[in-house]
């Protein structure tokens, strides 16, 4: 079968023909720009739709405008740090196990205990830092400052907890690195239809917490201990092609997570002292921005540190050769973890573990290197007393020199080349040689590297040189270098020739970095210590060059006290004339109206343009379009430059010529430089960017301006210094991000070694300058909806802000519309308040999130729900604070006059009055007044002067006040922020109990622990009500107003007696018989008449409805025939009307008289 | 954190700017110790400091000065400058802080505005204020107006600056001076004749228009309280490039008297040494250029200026003590060398560039 495929693939292949009737139609059809189809067809493409035009035309813009972000400088190096991929979520999930399958997958090695950050390439272009987050919030918060890239790994069978939303929170608020969720124990769901239910609501719930489309990874089991190869393999694809997007504080600020950490305290001290401070070295890759040597750096968890020494070392785990291949070699599959023992050597309390790989590294191979190592290993001394021990004799009977002699001496003066001093120690007892150390403050070696590595003598030349120009050209040099007063009364010449020799100076000195720097060096040196200066003057122990030092010293002082002089040359002196033709001839040609670069010279460009036309037969092909395209912008420039300098051309035209035979005599080289700028505009013309944004040309052109900007600035962020020396460059620039450095600590609290412990992550943050600093922080700041407390001021709380975790006390305040921050006990529900607090300062707009507790407590977090407390941003730093807090002044008024009162009780002091004079008050009956006057005594009604108690005073109000008014005065009272800072120091606690740490209490944790209560005030219980029934007195109406009342509303005196009714009045009435027939007879008659008129009623309302009927009948009949005659015109109208239109179409002519017939 | 130490009363000035702006604490001992400790004008600086920042400690004996930075405040202000020095030396302060401040600076100065031993108000107006606007975007963020003129012994000048804050500095990148296209002057005459203008102005012209036509120079005579308290007069001159880098020079006259063509001349002389020494920025201001760069953000910045002045070297080395910045310091190195210049004729440049440390304004508010 095989074979039988082999020979079915075994077809001709395809061959292209490079010449020949068929290639030359290709080509032409290639040279040739064929016609788009929109050229081809224009109509089709017209728009036909205008309103769906339209819509479209929006919607591609919207879709546009939404991918354009902010252009930032990309400050990548070529050799990126590994990405830190941070392990997340809470326990026995399975992170330990991802990260082993992760590891194995891309290197094929087992790890056995995970400790600490692993870095692994993983493939040519990328690293990855693998590290795991404990389940404690301090690793959360640390590992979400430093996490480019976060797995945040859930058990489907349980679902998200806390700790999950809690993260998600943490990262946000420091600025929201790249989130992919792992669904972990699926296979603990059996039946399909549940999982795929539980997958879609993890999935979207995840969503609404990161973004829409989040990435969520499932995991689908574990077979044999270890997720499936091919789920791993899927997961491992996805790191290595992710893309980041630079966050705001990482890319303002260098930061290393640390993947090694020893102990280099001498082992002596600490066997004297078990608590000593400890030196300890921390390793790690840069990230960020470049990593200067002089900045402060906060270790979270330990606090703010001086990085006593820092050096870049070759990286331990480098990324893959350049060669071109596609996969990496297994042995570029690098591992490194010493934290958790695979690099090779583990260190450990008392004893160092080196791990062997395999039995095949028994095999003894005697190459150089570990030849090298072996004779390192085998050695008794180490290096430093090696060195220290080396002796030396000059002379064949002077004394022996040891070299840990010289050892400080060259260390202070601030240079770093020892070889080159071990070479020249010898040399050193010439006075000349002093120099030597002056100017080598300035590391010499990295400007002439190659000819240093040939022979030391040429460097030692060099040096006499600087020497030569610092101070042994002129001896009066000397004062011009250290001030330039030059004493004005002193020989013209001599300043002639000190101004010439300085400028000589700067342009001779191959560096002026030497001269700026290198003397600085020495000089400061001198600053730190006096005694060092002595030093310098006893050189080797040998010769004292006493006179020097005095001299110096002197000069020294002379310079501290100097006076400062802004102007490049003091006083007038040197100033040469001008108008002299030597002089004129320097100078001349630095107008527009001398003689122009001939890159922008116009005359010039247009002869250069004469010339190629001349030469066109030479260059025949370029003459096309574009050329002449670019004569016009020629042409343009030409005129601008004229419109500057027109007379320029006026007066020198005879200079002109001459410059134009000059030209003549380059012209190959102006040829050159032609085609250079054609190059350059052909460039510019080709640009597609420049040409086809016809349309909404402002907005586009705008945006990608600004991106050109940024491409270009990087672009010379990246070139400007890289062709410098290592050590030049980390001086400049400071070790940029990429490089693997080693920093040394001194003075570290011993239990940051002794309670040391891998799982948590030693995150390293440099602090911009004055960030090291503390003031007053104003914030904007949001209680967490989760979060079940309200806060309040004065409790205190730990703020992650910037790099820093630390415990605060807070005050919260609201901002009045009128800018004013009143003073709040508590923070709002929902709504944003203004919080300050006592800490580090950091820059506006960088985000915080405040937590009350960092300990792992399931009761406090079952109390508070969510450990969030609180998430804002950096608005404002202050130094002193403005809240205010309302405060009202109470007094009581001691005598009313009609509009003026005394006012007792509001102050203390007549000073207090004084100050309050003119302020506004108010009585509780809302009458307003204002304060006049502190008083001492009142009048009585007697006449006798009492004392009042001081702070009484005069105050007047619009109207009178009773004697029963309260009198507010309404003022706003400073609220200073508590000065407490307290770094969260968790590192340095024991390992049980990194994750408790408790700093201050807040008064409701301490009275709860004490169970303090207060004691309850009487007043403030609430009491049954009891109401009496109220009493009135009668009611009494003067008589005079009684009379003077209308009878309604007089009181009605006289009595009536209710009993006496009506019915008891009433008198029977008995009939007489006559009268009784009479009655009868009246009766009958009476009902005679009533059915009488009943009949009559009847008949008339019959006779009525009959009437109407008739009525009605008529009308009807009426109507009827009406209709029938209607009925009978419309329809010879219409007939006629169709009768005329079959005529008009029949004959037309005929129609007229048809119609007047009818 | 620790603190820096120095000895001496040089550059104390420059010490101070820096302390503030990197908010390191400073400490300045052996101030003039053989002769009189702290002078008057190093007070009153220390003053308009203290006026200028918020929250800064400052203890002050005999030859030894302390000093903890606060923040930048700002705001308005009026000071009495001290007459030993003019405005100049006290608006450097000004002008090193006013782009960091929480307010705007409106500062009302009084004091000399034109004297010999540190730039004068119209120096700093036409040359200063062209280094500024290369780092600052807005464009209408600073001013100076000139009140009253005050000549040395008494002064009685006065100014108003305005200067607004920004969150941050641009990163400059400029490398060509252009040439020389205008020449513009003021020659300002306080209590004196106003022939003396005129002749000032005739002698510092005459010596120009031997280079270029386009030369105006104004007068400007003051009377009355206008003039300030003491007599005298002075010249300053600008040269403008195509490249809009501005050269400037200025001679004020002696109190004794000096010869008005003399001192016209004498600027003209100077202006010529400013325009032979080149570069991108006026060599009195370098120290501007430099601090502005040093302050710009994390990126490269790169500026080609004449030779280093002793106080720009001294400018430097404070630099790398208070922001541990390292400039990157080149000779220049046209990119045609034309065979009829040689190098003795050139002056030489130098090629400054550095990685800003990224300063922003941290005493503002933001929204």
């Amino acid at each position: 079968m095989g074979n039988d495929d082999d020979f079915m693939d075994k077809k001709k292949p395809h061959k292209a023909r490079h010449s020949g009737v068929k290639a030359k139609k290709k080509e032409d059809k290639k040279s040739k720009q064929l016609p788009t189809d929109k050229q081809k067809n224009p109509k089709a493409f017209a728009i036909n739709a205008v309103r769906s035009a339209e819509n479209r035309f929006h919607r591609k813009q919207d879709l546009k405008t939404k991918k354009h972000h902010i252009p930032i400088v990309d400050n990548s190096t070529e050799e990126a740090p590994p990405i830190v991929i941070g392990v997340v979520g809470p326990p026995k999930v399975g992170k330990s196990t991802l990260i082993n399958n992760l590891i194995r997958n891309f290197t094929r090695t087992n790890v056995t205990s995970i400790k600490g950050p692993i870095t692994i390439v993983v493939s040519k272009k990328r690293r990855i830092t693998l590290i795991e987050c404990n389940n404690d919030i301090n690793s959360m918060i640390d590992l979400a400052k430093c996490a480019d890239l976060v797995l945040l790994m859930c058990d489907a069978s349980f679902g998200f907890e806390m700790e999950i939303f809690e993260f998600l929170n943490i990262a946000q608020v420091h600025g929201m690195p790249k989130i992919m969720g792992i669904l972990t124990h699926l296979d603990s769901i059996k039946n399909i239809k549940a999982l795929q239910k539980r997958k879609k609501l993890l999935k979207h719930r995840f969503w609404t917490e990161v973004y829409q489309g989040a990435k969520l990874f499932y995991l689908s089991g574990i077979q044999y201990g270890e997720y499936l190869r091919n789920e791993i393999k899927n997961l491992g694809r996805f790191i290595h092609v992710m893309k980041f997007r630079p966050l705001t504080w990482r890319g303002q600020h260098s930061y290393i997570l640390a993947d090694r950490m020893e102990d280099i305290t001498n082992q002596e001290t600490i066997r004297l002292n078990q608590k000593c401070d400890r030196n300890v070295v921390l390793y790690g890759y840069v990230r960020g921005i470049p990593l200067k040597k002089g900045n402060a750096v906060h270790i979270a968890g330990l606090g703010d540190m001086k990085i006593d020494e820092l050096q870049a070392l070759p990286d331990p785990c480098p990324m893959a050769s350049k060669e071109k291949k596609r996969n990496l070699l297994e042995k570029e599959r690098l591992l490194y973890a010493p934290m958790s023992g695979v690099g090779g050597i583990v260190y450990d309390k008392d004893a160092v573990y080196i791990e062997l790989q395999g039995s095949h590294s028994h095999t003894r191979d005697n190459t150089e290197q570990s030849k090298l190592v072996r004779e390192i290993i085998e050695k008794k001394q180490t290096f430093d007393e090696q060195i220290q021990n080396q002796e030396f004799r000059l002379f064949s009977d002077g004394d022996v020199i040891k070299s840990g002699d010289f050892q400080e001496d060259i260390d202070e003066s601030g240079s770093e080349n020892d070889q080159e001093m071990d070479d020249d120690s010898g040399m050193d007892s010439e006075p000349e040689n002093d120099n030597l150390n002056d100017s080598s403050g300035w590391n010499p070696e990295d400007e002439n590297d190659e000819e240093n590595e040939g022979s030391v003598g040429s460097s030692d030349e060099e040096y006499q040189e600087i020497g030569n120009g610092n101070e042994f050209d002129d001896t009066i040099d000397n004062d011009d270098d250290d001030d330039e007063m030059i004493g004005s009364d002193w020989k013209e010449g001599v300043a002639d020739r000190a101004r010439n020799a300085y400028l000589e100076r700067q342009s001779n000195n191959k560096s002026i970095m030497k001269l700026v720097y290198g003397k600085y060096h020495q000089n400061s040196s001198k600053n730190a210590d006096s005694d060092n200066e002595e030093e310098d003057g006893k050189i080797g122990g040998l010769f004292k060059s006493i006179s020097k030092l005095q001299s110096q010293i002197h000069q020294e002082k002379q310079q501290r006290d100097a006076e400062e002089c802004p102007f490049f040359e003091s006083d007038n002196v040197g100033i040469r004339n001008w108008l002299s033709d030597d002089n004129k001839s320097l100078v001349v040609n630095k107008f527009v109206t001398g003689k122009w670069k001939s890159n922008e010279d116009a005359e010039q460009l247009l002869a250069l343009d004469d010339m190629s036309d001349g030469d066109s037969e030479v260059y025949g092909d370029f003459e096309d379009l574009e050329t002449g395209e670019k004569f016009e912008g020629k042409t343009v420039k030409k005129d601008e430059s004229d419109d500057e300098n027109e007379n320029k051309e006026e007066v020198k035209v005879s200079k002109k010529r001459d410059r134009v035979e000059e030209m003549n005599m380059t012209r190959k080289e102006l040829i050159a430089k032609k085609m250079k700028l054609k190059a350059k505009f052909d460039s510019e013309y080709d640009n597609p960017e420049l040409k086809d944004s016809h349309r909404i040309e402002d907005d586009e052109a705008f945006y990608e301006k600004w991106k050109a900007e940024a491409d270009k600035q990087a672009e010379l962020n990246r070139k400007e210094f890289s062709g410098l020396d290592d050590h030049v460059r980390s001086e400049i620039e400071g070790f940029r991000a990429g490089l693997y450095v080693r920093l040394s600590f001194k003075n570290i609290p011993c239990e940051f070694v002794t309670n040391f412990d891998a799982s948590y992550p030693i995150l390293i943050g440099a602090l911009n300058m004055s960030e090291e600093n503390i003031g007053l922080v104003n914030c904007e700041v949001k209680k967490h909806r989760w979060h079940r407390k309200i806060l309040k001021t004065g409790d205190p709380l730990i703020i992650s802000l910037g790099w820093r975790r630390f415990q605060t006390v807070p005050v919260y305040s609201k901002r009045e519309d009128d800018l004013k921050y009143r003073f709040l006990k508590y923070t709002p529900n929902h709504i944003n308040c203004h919080m300050s607090f006592y800490g580090p300062i950091t820059p506006q707009a960088t985000g915080f999130l405040a937590v009350q507790t960092v300990t792992n407590d399931i009761t406090e977090m079952k109390r508070i729900g969510f450990r969030i407390a609180a998430t804002g941003s950096v608005k404002e730093i202050d130094k002193s604070s403005s809240i205010l807090k309302k405060l009202k002044l109470v007094g009581t008024p001691i005598k009313i006059f009609q509009k003026s009162a005394f006012i007792k009780g509001m102050f203390n002091s007549d000073l207090e009055v004084a100050k309050f004079t003119g302020a506004k008050i108010k009585a509780v009956s809302g009458i307003r007044g204002q304060i006049k006057k502190g008083i001492s005594s009142i009048k009585e009604k007697s006449g006798r002067h009492v004392n009042v108690e001081p702070g009484t005073f005069r105050a007047t109000f619009e109207d009178k006040i009773k004697m029963s008014d309260i009198i507010f005065c309404r003022t706003w009272f400073k609220i200073d922020v508590p000065q407490f800072y307290a770094p969260v120091n968790n590192m340095l606690l024991p390992i049980e109990s990194k994750s408790q740490w408790t700093g201050m209490k807040t008064l409701g944790q301490l009275k709860r622990e004490r169970e303090i209560r207060n004691e309850v005030n009487e007043d403030n219980l609430y009491k049954p009500i009891v109401r009496q029934a109220q009493v009135l007195r009668p009611l009494k109406i003067p008589a005079a107003l009684q009379k003077a009342l209308p009878y309604k509303d007089k009181p009605k005196n006289a009595p009536i007696n209710p009993k006496q009714k009506f019915e008891a009045t009433r008198v029977a009435v008995v009939h007489s018989p006559h009268e009784q027939k009479i009655a009868k007879m009246m009766k009958m008659l009476k009902a005679n008449y009533q059915a009488k008129k009943e009949k009559q009623k009847e008949q008339s309302t019959k006779k009525y409805v009959d009437k109407i009927k008739e009525r009605q009948k008529g009308e009807f009949q009426q109507l009827q025939k009406q209709k029938e005659l209607k009925r009978k015109i419309f329809k010879a109208l219409s007939k006629k009307e169709t009768d005329e239109k079959d005529g008009k179409s029949r004959h037309k002519k005929g129609f007229k008289k048809s119609f007047k017939k009818d | 954190m620790a603190e820096l130490t120095f000895k001496g009363s040089n550059y104390l000035k420059q010490k101070l700017i820096l302390a503030t702006i990197s908010g390191k604490a400073t400490k300045i001992t052996d101030i003039r110790s053989s002769n009189g400790g702290l002078q008057e004008f190093e007070i009153n600086l220390i003053r308009l400091i203290d006026k200028l920042t918020d929250g800064s400690k400052i203890k002050l004996h005999a030859t030894e000065l302390e000093y903890i930075p606060g923040i930048l405040l700002g705001g308005k202000i009026e000071h009495q400058c001290c007459l030993d020095k003019s405005i100049g030396y006290y608006l450097d302060v000004l002008i090193a802080f006013g782009p960091f401040c929480k307010h705007p600076i409106e500062a009302n100065l009084k004091g000399v505005t034109n004297s010999p031993d540190s730039p004068s108000v119209d120096h700093y107006k036409c040359s200063a204020f062209n280094i500024m606007k290369r780092f600052i975007i807005e464009v209408e963020s600073f001013e100076l107006k000139v009140l009253k003129r005050g000549m040395k012994p008494l002064g009685g000048g006065e100014i108003l600056f305005k200067i607004k804050p920004v969150m941050k500095l641009r990163t400059l990148q400029i490398e060509n001076s252009g040439m020389v296209k205008r020449i513009r002057g003021i020659v300002y005459a306080c209590k004196v004749s106003p022939s003396f203008a005129n002749r000032t102005v005739e002698s510092a012209k005459g010596t120009m228009l031997n280079f270029l036509p386009d030369v105006y120079i104004h007068t400007d005579q003051n009377k009355g309280k206008l003039s300030g308290l003491s007599p005298g007069f002075g010249v300053n001159l600008s040269a403008e490039t195509t490249e809009n880098v501005i050269y400037a020079a200025e001679v004020v006259s002696n109190v004794q008297g000096t010869l008005p063509e003399d001192i016209g001349r004498e600027c003209a002389n100077k202006l010529l040494d400013e325009i032979y020494r080149g570069g991108c920025c006026d060599s009195t201001f370098q120290w501007i250029m430099i601090l502005y760069m040093a302050l710009s953000p994390k990126n490269v910045s790169k500026a080609v200026i004449g030779p280093l002045s002793q106080y720009s070297i001294k400018f430097l080395q404070l630099l790398k003590e208070f922001l541990g910045i390292t400039f990157k310091l080149d000779t220049y190195e046209e990119e045609e060398d034309e065979e009829e210049t040689d190098d003795n004729m050139r002056s030489p440049k130098v090629v400054l560039a550095c990685v800003g440390v990224g300063y922003s304004n941290l005493a503002r508010r933001v929204l």
